[in-house]
């Protein structure tokens, strides 16, 4: 077993890009990242890419195969891998671990998207009976991904007393965040009652509560510890990187299921908990160990729940934490100085990729005015449609 | 609200009437008891290794445990010949499941966790062959536990609401 670092990272601005097919977005990323690694992409032994259901790769998504076919026919090893929003990170674990084991030296981790217009459809080519719930969802509830989410927000008015205000301050913060953030889509910054003057979409969510779905690319070039030296500059370590799935009697309100236990003893969300403990457990380091947070916020709920459900914080404590500037850039647990899902935006496989690269700039001191103050230890927790789960931790 | 006649199921094998109600259709593993909804191909249960599965009716009677109301229409996929904002609740119902159905019988805006509820069909559209096609709902047939609903009093963190005492 040999160490992984991180050689470069790049992303493309997330927005709506109606005339740069995904293949470019995806070249523009690897290109960019490459040249951060100062690589020429021959040097790539592998890449692996999280493929998307949405276009590209012949109708498998986006396909590494046919983005070095595109840009650099080296002979290279091209890995796709699944698990929709969790691709990302599970491509980011599989580069990870062609090094880690000595396959390769160099290898290249990639997402990008293009997502279509509002609500995500159901994907071509299901049955179209009761064993498929993201058939029964629609045809007999109607129930849109937001209505998830709201569902667990909801209830957790109900448990913690947690109110309006604070679901919307979550969204208020992530937006200062991507102020910041040249590359994120959303970069004005919001008050409280801008949110809650939003359109209501399923309450009690706003629109400016909910992640909006657009276009992006993130690249990230993990190496060996002998590549990481001849590049120079900060070393960043991939201490840890985990994939899990979820565990039997999760109360998870999870798309698309149409029911899920109330009586069992699993973790809320175990996927994404048991990627985040995972790679903790690789990294050898526990929850206060972890200067910044990079987790997928598709709602403001997920900003105040994620943090409970994996350790980071007490069942309940959220609100305060979030209230007392904690969750923000110079608190205890900054969450997302990306912007997050809510408003650098959403694209989901390349947002996997996307995560991480943001801990690598943060680690690297490279993040400008979003900068966590001497953040050394980066996690990213990211969920995946279905129950997938990944995790990566970087250290420097 | 749940309708006089029979009309034709938005899916087969999702629900049956008869003259005690409505179920909805279910597996239960015959192993280790766990209860599915829809019905499930298998058990997902890690420790289970019997796995023969049969088929049940649940879910007739629960207890509210959450809800949202839709503002907007959902794509085309969700057919209904009427459409205004509705609720869809999420339904702690005695064989150890949470049931996400639609919810009729009671204002949005009157909506509290604990409610009692009673599986029912209610209409969706009328087909091509002028059919009626229902789909499952949850009707509201009592009061709630009042707390929370953003008044700041943290109520009880707990599944234990539900019917099974
Ligand atoms: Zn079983």
């Amino acid at each position: 077993m040999t160490g992984v670092y991180v050689l470069g990272v790049a992303a493309h601005p997330w927005g709506k890009w109606p005339d740069k097919p995904q293949l470019q977005l995806a070249i523009e990323a690897l290109t960019a990242a490459a040249d951060d690694a100062g690589l020429p992409l021959r040097d790539l032994d592998g890449l692996v890419a999280a493929s998307s259901r949405f276009e590209g790769g012949l109708g498998w998504g986006l396909h590494a195969n046919e983005v070095l076919q595109a840009v650099s026919e080296s002979g290279a090893q091209a890995i796709n891998v699944g698990g929709g929003c969790a691709a990302g990170g599970i491509a980011i674990h599989t580069a990870a671990s062609l090094i880690a084991s000595g396959e390769c030296e160099v290898v290249a981790a990639l997402g990008a998207e293009r997502m279509p217009k509002g609500f995500i459809p159901r994907p071509p080519g299901q049955p179209d009976d009761v064993t498929d719930t993201d058939y029964l969802r629609w045809v007999a509830i109607g129930a849109t991904n937001p209505a998830y989410w709201a569902i667990e927000a909801r209830r957790r008015m109900y448990d913690h007393g947690t109110t309006p205000e604070t679901l919307a301050l979550a969204s208020v913060t992530m937006h200062e965040h991507a102020a910041a953030n040249p590359l994120a889509r959303y970069r004005k910054r919001i008050t409280v009652e801008d949110v809650l003057a939003s359109p209501r979409v399923a309450d009690p969510l706003h629109l400016m509560e909910i992640c909006a779905v657009s276009d992006g690319s993130a690249a990230l070039i993990l190496g060996s510890e002998a590549a990481a030296r001849r590049r120079g500059g900060p070393l960043v370590r991939v201490a840890g990187s985990a994939v899990a799935s979820g565990r039997f009697g999760d109360p998870a309100v999870r798309i698309p299921t149409v029911s899920m236990a109330s009586d069992g003893d699993a973790t809320h969300t175990s996927e994404v908990a048991g990627a985040v403990l995972r790679a903790q457990a690789a990294a050898g380091i526990g929850p206060k160990d972890v200067d910044v947070l990079e987790m997928a916020d598709n709602s403001a709920w997920h900003v105040l729940a994620w943090p409970e459900s994996f350790g980071f914080a007490e069942p309940g404590e959220s609100d305060r934490l979030l209230q007392d500037g904690e969750y923000g850039i110079g608190g205890r647990l900054p969450i997302n100085p990306s912007g997050g899902f809510l408003s650098f935006g959403e694209a989901t496989t390349a947002q996997g990729v996307l995560q991480v690269c943001e801990l690598a700039w943060q680690l690297r001191r490279e993040a400008g005015e979003r900068q966590v103050p001497g953040a050394s230890v980066g996690q990213s927790a990211v969920l995946g449609l279905g129950a997938n789960g990944a995790s990566v931790v970087l250290t420097a | 609200m749940s309708a006089e006649t029979p009309g034709v199921p938005v899916a087969e094998d999702l629900f049956e009437q008869g003259a005690d109600g409505v179920g909805l259709i279910g597996t239960r593993c015959a192993g280790c008891g766990a209860h599915y909804f829809p019905v499930s191909l298998s058990c997902r249960n890690p420790v289970c290794d019997d796995k023969r599965t049969v088929r049940t009716t649940l879910g007739r009677t629960g207890t509210l445990y959450s809800w949202t109301v839709q503002h907007y229409r959902p794509p085309a996929l969700y057919r209904a010949d009427e459409w205004e904002p509705y609720a869809v609740g999420l339904v702690e119902v005695p064989e150890g499941l949470r049931v996400l159905a639609k919810l009729i019988g009671r204002d949005t805006d009157a909506l509290e966790v604990g409610m009692p509820v009673r599986l029912v069909t209610s209409p969706l559209y009328t087909d091509a062959d002028g059919r009626r096609v229902d789909t499952y709902a949850y009707e509201i047939t009592g009061d709630g536990i009042g707390a929370g609903g953003g008044s700041g009093s943290p109520g009880p963190a707990s599944s234990t609401d539900g019917p099974r005492a």
